[in-house]
C-alpha cells in the first residue's frame, strides 16, 4: 500500500477510536490511579483513610502469605497456560482433519466455554466429591487403585490440581479456535512440499506446523497469562481454599481483618509486574 | 536416477474419472512432458507419480519398485510446485538443504551442493533472505533450487514457469533443458505451454480429458500428429484444417485440385473410401511463390487475397480465406505482401498431412517422417 493511503487509513483508525478511548479511560485509568491512590492509605470501613506512605507495600513484603500465594500463582499460571495450549493445539490439529461430522464435532468443544461458570463448577465439584464422587468411585471402586477415599477439593494442595485441570478444560475451546482459524489457512501444497522432502506426519507437524501457528501460539499464551494472572471466579468458586493471587487479595480487602489499602497494595505490584511481563514478552519473545 | 513406468492407471474423483488408462514409460535419464489443455489431468498424473494422490487403479513402478502404497515421503523423488510452496519461515539455504538434510546427507555433501545450486541459479546473493523478500522469478529459482538440491531417483515440475514473465520463463526454460542434461535427470515435466513442450522434451505426451492422445519425440508430434486434435494443439499459430472433395486422384475444394499422388504416404485405394478428407496444412510450411525456388513437388496456391497481414519481426503472419474458412500463413520477412492484394502461395507436398473427418480426426497418410 501506498504511504498516502496507510496514512489516511491511520487517521480514519483514529477517528473510529477516539470515542472507545475516551470511555475505556474513565472505566479502567480511573480505578487503577485511584488504587495507587488507595495502597498509600490505610482505609477504615466507615470510608476514612489515613496517609500510611509505603507501610502497606512493607507490610506485605513482610507477609508469609503473600509469597505463598505469589506461589501458588505461578503454578496455577504454568499449569494452565500450557495445559489449554497444548490441548487447544491438539483439538485444532485433530479437527482439522476430514471426518464425519467434523462440523458436529467442532461446535461441541466449544462447549465448555460457554457453559456458565456457577452450573460447571457444581458439576465438577459433584465429580471429586468424597463420598458420593464420580472420581473417587472410578478410582477406589471401580480400579481399586487406592483403598481410601480422597477429598482431593477439600484438600488445598491437590485442589490447585483440580483448578487447574478445571481452567484447562473450560479455556482450552478458545486456545483450539484461534488456532484452528490459523490452521485452516496454511497452504496445502507446504505439507505436500515437505511430504516430498521427506518428512513423515510428525516432521511434517514440526516443520510446517508448528512454525505456521507460531504467532497465533504466542498470542495464546500472552492471553492465557493476562486472563489467568487475574482470574477470580473459576477458582474462588470451585476451591477457595486455592490461595492464588487474586483470591488472596479478595480476603485482604473484604473478608476477616478488611484491610483495602493492602490489597491495593497487591494489586499495584501485581499490574507492575504484568506490564513488566507483558513488555518483556512482547519485545523479545514474539519480537513484534 | 530411475525409470518410471505407469501402467494402465486410472483416477476418478468419486464416479468422475479424471484419468482413464494412461500407459507410460519414462526411461532413466529420459525428460518427458506431459501437455495439454488446462484440466486435462497433467497434474493429477504427476501427482499420483509423487504420493500426493492416490492411484484409483494401476500400477506406478519407479526403478523395479511398485510405490502405488509407499507415502510420498518413502518415495525419494523432488518436485518443483507451480506456486513454489517454500517453507515461508526458513531462508532461502535452508530452504534449499532442508530436504537433502532429510535425507542424510553429510555436512560436506550438503555444502557442496548447495554452493553448486546456488551458483547455477544464481542465489548466492539471496541465501539469507526469507521468501517472501525476493521477487517472483527468484522464488522460482529457489523452488528450483530446492529440488535440484536433492539427490532424488525421478524429478517432477508441475508448471513451474506459469507465474514468470515472457523473458525470464525463455530463460529459466534454456537453465532446466542444460541442467537435465548436465545431471542426466529422469523428469516428468507438466505444461499447458507447447512450446515448453517441444524446446524441453526428449519425449512429449499430449493429453486431452484423461487420455493420451499421443506420445513422441517433438519432431514427430510437429510433423506427424495422430489426429487433428494434436495437430492443432502443438504448433502456434495452430494447423490450418481444410475440408476437401475427393474427386478421383484430386482432393478439391475452392478453385484448388491437389494430385494426391503427390501427397507424401498417400494409399489411394485407402484414400478412395473417403468422401471428404481434412487437408492439413502447418502455417509455416507456406512460402510466398514469388520467392520460392520452383520444385515439381511445389502446389501452388493462387488468386489468394490477403486480409491482414502482421509483421513479427522476422517473419510476418497473414491472414486469408480458404475453402471458406480462415487460414493463416507464416512467412520469411523478404515478402512484401499487403492487405487486400492478389499473391499465390506455395507448399511442399510433401509436409500436407490428410486426416478423416471423423470426431476424432484420425491422421490418413502417416509414414515416415
Ligand atoms: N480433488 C478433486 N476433486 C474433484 N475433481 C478434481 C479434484 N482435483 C482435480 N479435479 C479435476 O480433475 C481434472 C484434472 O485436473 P488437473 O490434473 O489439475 O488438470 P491439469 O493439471 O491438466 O490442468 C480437472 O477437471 C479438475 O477439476
Ligand atoms: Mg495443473
Amino acid at each position: 500500500m501506498s504511504s498516502i493511503l496507510v496514512k489516511n487509513e491511520a487517521k480514519l483508525g483514529l477517528k473510529l477510536v477516539a470515542p472507545a478511548v475516551g470511555i475505556i479511560g474513565l472505566l479502567v485509568i480511573y480505578p487503577i490511579l485511584f488504587n495507587i491512590y488507595l495502597s498509600f492509605f490505610d482505609v477504615q470501613l466507615n470510608g476514612d483513610k489515613t496517609f500510611v506512605g509505603l507501610d502497606n507495600y512493607t507490610d506485605l513484603l513482610g507477609n508469609p502469605r503473600y509469597y505463598h500465594s505469589v506461589g501458588v500463582s505461578i503454578v496455577y499460571l504454568i499449569g494452565t497456560v500450557i495445559g489449554t495450549t497444548v490441548l487447544g493445539l491438539a483439538a485444532a490439529v485433530l479437527m482439522n482433519q476430514e471426518f464425519r461430522f467434523r462440523n458436529l464435532a467442532r461446535g461441541l468443544i466449544l462447549l465448555p466455554y460457554f457453559a456458565p461458570v456457577i452450573s460447571v463448577v457444581f458439576g465438577w465439584q459433584f465429580i471429586f466429591d468424597p463420598v458420593n464422587g464420580i472420581y473417587n468411585h472410578v478410582v477406589v471402586d471401580v480400579l481399586h487403585l487406592t483403598d481410601t477415599r480422597e477429598n482431593l477439593i477439600g484438600n488445598p494442595d491437590s485442589a490447585l490440581f483440580v483448578v487447574i485441570l478445571f481452567d484447562i478444560w473450560k479455556h482450552f475451546p478458545i486456545a483450539y479456535l484461534l488456532l484452528l482459524a490459523k490452521l485452516q489457512s496454511v497452504p496445502k501444497d507446504l505439507y505436500e512440499a515437505a511430504a516430498i522432502d521427506g518428512q513423515n506426519a510428525w516432521g511434517r507437524f514440526w516443520h510446517v506446523t508448528l512454525p505456521e501457528l507460531r504467532f497465533v501460539i504466542a498470542t495464546v499464551v500472552l492471553l492465557r497469562i493476562i486472563w489467568n494472572l487475574n482470574r477470580f471466579e473459576d477458582v474462588y468458586l470451585l476451591a477457595p481454599n486455592v490461595e492464588t493471587l487474586p483470591i488472596f487479595t479478595y480476603y485482604q480487602a473484604f473478608a476477616g481483618i478488611v484491610d483495602q489499602g493492602g490489597a491495593a497494595a497487591i494489586s499495584v505490584i501485581q499490574l507492575l509486574v504484568l506490564v513488566g511481563l507483558i513488555w518483556l514478552y512482547v519485545r523479545k519473545v514474539l519480537k513484534w | 536416477m530411475s525409470s518410471v513406468i505407469l501402467r494402465n492407471v486410472n483416477k476418478s474423483y468419486g464416479n468422475l474419472p479424471i484419468v482413464k488408462n494412461l500407459n507410460l514409460e519414462v526411461k532413466d535419464g529420459e525428460f518427458v512432458v506431459l501437455v495439454g489443455p488446462s484440466g486435462c489431468g497433467k497434474s493429477t498424473t504427476l501427482r499420483m507419480v509423487a504420493g500426493l494422490e492416490d492411484i484409483t487403479q494401476g500400477e506406478i513402478q519407479i526403478g523395479d519398485r511398485a510405490i502405488n502404497d509407499l507415502p510420498p515421503h518413502k518415495r525419494n523423488i523432488a518436485m518443483v510446485f507451480q506456486n513454489y510452496a517454500l517453507y515461508p519461515h526458513m531462508s532461502v539455504r535452508e530452504n534449499i538443504v532442508f530436504g537433502l538434510k532429510k535425507s542424510g546427507a553429510d555436512a560436506e555433501t550438503i555444502k557442496q551442493r548447495l554452493a553448486d545450486v546456488s551458483e547455477m541459479l544464481k542465489l548466492n546473493d539471496y541465501l539469507d533472505r526469507k521468501p517472501a523478500d525476493l521477487s517472483g522469478g527468484q522464488r522460482q529459482r529457489v523452488a528450483m533450487g530446492r529440488a535440484l538440491a536433492r539427490d532424488a531417483d525421478v524429478y517432477l515440475f508441475d508448471e513451474p514457469l506459469s507465474n514468470l514473465d515472457a523473458k525470464l520463463r525463455h530463460h529459466m526454460r534454456t537453465e532446466i533443458a542444460r541442467i537435465q542434461h548436465q545431471y542426466n535427470m529422469t523428469a516428468i515435466y507438466v505444461t499447458h505451454d507447447q512450446i515448453e513442450a517441444m524446446t524441453l522434451g526428449d519425449r512429449v505426451v499430449v493429453m486431452r480429458d484423461g487420455i493420451v492422445e499421443q506420445v513422441g519425440t517433438p519432431m514427430d508430434i510437429y510433423l506427424q500428429p495422430t489426429n487433428t486434435f494434436v495437430a492443432t494443439f502443438i504448433g502456434s499459430p495452430a494447423m490450418n484444417l481444410i475440408e476437401a472433395k475427393i474427386e478421383g486422384d484430386d482432393l478439391v475444394f475452392d478453385h484448388y485440385r491437389i494430385p494426391a499422388t503427390k501427397i507424401a504416404n498417400v494409399d489411394m485405394h485407402d484414400l478412395s473410401s473417403h468422401d471428404t478428407v481434412l487437408v492439413g496444412i502447418r502455417p509455416d510450411f507456406f512460402e510466398d511463390s514469388a520467392l520460392s525456388s520452383p520444385s515439381d513437388n511445389l502446389f501452388e496456391f493462387n488468386e489468394i487475397q490477403v486480409d491482414l497481414v502482421e509483421n513479427l519481426g522476422f517473419d510476418k503472419e497473414i491472414m486469408f480465406k480458404l475453402g471458406g474458412e480462415d487460414a493463416k500463413a507464416r512467412l520469411d520477412l523478404r515478402s512484401h505482401v499487403k492487405r487486400q492484394e492478389h499473391i499465390s502461395l506455395s507448399v511442399d507436398l510433401n509436409r500436407v498431412l490428410l486426416f478423416d473427418t471423423s470426431p476424432q480426426g484420425m491422421l490418413i497418410n502417416a509414414g515416415e517422417v
